[in-house]
């Protein structure tokens, strides 16, 4: 087949992953290796589950799948240390801009926040800082659009759906239950 | 016969499953199309809110949303040059001169009326071949679907454009992922490193929403100041004379796609590619050429990625192994509903197996129906900036993450799996493989075993089974295949049969 040039070196999707062929982009030797680490301890690990006991014990299928990544880490790795850098990548601007960290931070912190302070206020905090960094609009606009959105996913998705989401700090149920009480008034 | 036939009406004699379905394709039109939003992003975190619902309105939702965002990755390739789904890499091509030309509007109506095409012989084929494969797959062995299971993987592995290396690398962590927690025969406990919070395992639907969810929307961050071009859309609705002169190659591209879809593993993707290279090569006299707007360059990959989701239902409905990323997910949403997709699931339930062609084909046509309507409306929503579409995007994996169990630790998992499917992609790892073997985990472990133990645990005995059952030998044979077809050997005797001239001069 013809090859077609789709220019996915960043993996966009899932039948054409990133990476170069022929090149090594900034960091790709360092996440081989720690895979290659991970699969040695995974190995270790299906090792302990019942050792070579018998071909049906459980550790059998965990201790092969662990040794082929041992394998396969290790010819990743092997490989990829042979091929020369890319020209113009750096880790900082290609691999893990600031903007993605920030944002790995971000979702970190919304999982800290989500049972504490409850699904609305860290969606909030949530939408309201992703949206301001990303856009770089005025605080009006940041403010409408991401409360404007957050109000359509919690229709949605805790009114039509019914998904429980922690409450937190927000009496959330009080809430629904006067929505209820004033439509059921109004229909009686 | 009459549950068939009932199975196959039940969608359309109830409003609310016809709605569903409606509603999941006029989603997925837009779905497909935003650069962003994956159709597996998507049907990933559907499946955490639809899984309290009845199986058939969860399914028609799903089904709708597939059907829909297949084609509607289209029509950003033609309007904005910019494939909405990876489906429509190949529908750029020719789509997006066309729309400098004028010709948008044009292309939209071609792309449509070929999925719709594509769409027909993907479900008419799954229709006459499912029920059939069903039969001959009652014969199987617990040694043929553990082959199977590592066939379907590697295939993953080797048909996408990565490395075989890396493919197998990435399935064979799904598998080990898929066997975090107590064994289910032993109870043992295995990979939890003495941490009770694993031994229930690890969700997979945390797994599927963090590597398709999140790492893309990380990976999204990259683009986000690409700006949205604006377009003039003109006739839509293609002529007849145009279908007819197109329709051979339609036809010959929907086999391709039915083909590579059944597939377990491959989908709509490479169906599209390998559509747009077959008519590169057999259109003899384009009226212009290919790369320059070529009708035939819409045609072929649009036909084929619409057909390959019929053929990827083939290998989830008969086999239990999933087809493509999103059969891999529904095959998940068909256990939760305490289904168990594969040959008995079309003895046992051939209602529910009707039901999916006869959702299948509903949304084919709604398909069809919204996607020569609302394009005005639809170039005015896929302008939604991506500084706004990025974080919603993260917001709902979150949601969907927690939906599921009501758990925290399911949102740590999928932040930890999004941001390890990032740095995947960019290092050049399929994703598909790791997904599909979290999927297929159970049914290798727990065939392997049963194979073994019926053998008294001798693995010549077992490879004595594998060489004289033909099934398995076909099976082994294929896995062979797969591993020697990657390595330089195999290219080197390529070579040397093909064009030993320039074999020789190397």
């Amino acid at each position: 087949m013809q090859h077609i040039e789709t220019e996915h070196h960043d993996g966009t999707s899932d039948a054409t992953p990133g990476g170069y062929g022929n090149r090594r982009r900034p960091g790709e030797l360092a996440f081989g290796a720690l895979m290659l680490a991970a699969s040695l301890g995974l190995l270790w690990s299906a090792y302990g589950i019942s050792g070579f006991e018998a071909l049906s014990a459980p550790g059998t299928v965990p201790m092969a799948t662990a040794l082929v990544m041992v394998v396969t880490a290790a010819i990743v790795v092997a490989k990829t240390a042979r091929l020369p850098l890319v020209p113009n990548e750096t880790l900082a601007r290609d691999i893990v801009p600031a903007t993605v960290l920030v944002f790995i931070a971000f979702l970190i912190a919304y999982g800290l926040l989500l049972k504490p302070l409850g699904f609305i206020p860290t969606s909030a905090l949530f939408l309201i800082a992703a949206v301001r960094i990303l856009s770089r609009r005025n605080w009006t606009w940041t403010l409408l659009v991401s409360l404007g959105s957050l109000a359509v996913v919690w229709l949605v998705f805790r009114i039509v759906f019914t998904v429980l989401m922690p409450s937190g700090i927000v009496p959330e149920a009080e809430f629904i239950q006067v929505f209820r009480n004033l439509f059921n008034g109004g229909g009686a | 016969m009459m549950q068939a036939l009932m199975g196959f009406l039940t969608v359309f004699s109830q409003p609310e499953l016809l709605l569903l379905v409606g509603l999941g394709t006029f989603a997925g039109v837009y779905v497909g199309a935003i650069p962003g939003l994956s159709v597996t992003m998507a049907v990933s975190i559907l499946i955490s809110f639809t899984f309290s619902w009845d199986v058939y309105p969860a399914i028609s939702l799903m089904i709708g949303i597939y059907m829909g965002g297949v084609y509607g990755g289209s029509r950003t390739a033609i309007l904005l040059n910019i494939p909405g789904a990876p489906s429509a890499i190949a529908t750029a091509l020719d789509g997006y001169p066309m729309a400098k030309r004028g010709e948008a509007g044009t292309a939209i109506g071609v792309t449509t009326v070929m999925s719709f095409i594509g769409g027909f012989v993907g479900i008419a084929v799954l229709a006459l071949a499912a029920p059939l494969v069903s039969d001959f797959a009652l014969g199987f062995q617990p040694r043929d679907y553990m082959l199977l299971a590592v066939l379907g993987i590697l295939l993953v592995g080797s048909l996408s454009q990565g490395s075989l290396v890396k493919g197998i690398f990435a399935g064979a962590l799904g598998i080990t992922i898929g066997a975090v927690g107590r064994d289910p025969l032993t109870f043992s406990e295995r990979f939890t490193f003495d941490f009770q919070i694993l031994e229930g395992g690890i969700s997979f639907i945390a797994v599927m929403i963090g590597m398709f969810g999140v790492s893309e929307a990380l990976q999204q961050l990259h683009n986000v100041d690409k700006a949205a071009v604006r377009q003039k859309i003109g006739r839509i609705v293609p002529s007849l004379g145009t279908v007819k002169k197109h329709l051979p190659l339609s036809l010959q591209t929907s086999a391709i796609g039915v083909t590579i879809g059944a597939l377990p593993g491959t989908g709509g993707d490479i169906a599209a590619l390998m559509a747009y290279d077959h008519a590169k090569r057999v259109t003899r006299n384009p009226e212009r050429p290919f790369g320059e707007g070529a009708m035939e360059g819409l045609v072929a990959p649009e036909t084929a990625n619409n057909a390959a989701v019929g053929g990827a239902f083939i290998p989830m409905m008969t086999l239990g192994i999933p087809g493509d990323a999103v059969t891999a997910i529904m095959i998940g949403a068909l256990f939760i509903h305490g289904l168990n997709p594969g040959p008995m699931l079309m003895i046992d339930q051939p209602d529910m197996f009707w039901f999916i062609v006869g959702a299948l084909v509903t949304a084919n046509c709604f398909m069809l129906l919204f996607g020569l309507t609302g394009i005005r409306l639809f170039t005015r929503i896929v302008e939604m900036p991506r500084s706004v579409l990025i974080p919603l995007i993260m917001l709902l994996s979150i949601v969907g993450a927690y939906a599921v169990n009501n758990s925290i630790t399911d949102v740590y998992w999928m932040i930890g799996f999004g941001v390890f499917g990032y740095f995947m992609r960019h290092y050049g790892y399929p994703l598909g493989p790791v997904i599909l073997g979290v999927i297929l985990s159970r049914l290798l472990d727990d065939n392997w075993r049963r194979a073994i133990i019926s053998e008294r645990e001798d693995l010549g005995r077992f490879f004595e089974g594998v060489l004289t059952s033909p099934l398995s030998l076909v099976l082994f044979v294929s896995v062979v295949l797969i591993f020697v077809s990657q390595t330089p050997v195999w290219a080197k005797g390529k070579a040397l049969l093909f064009s030993p001239k320039e074999s020789a001069k190397q």
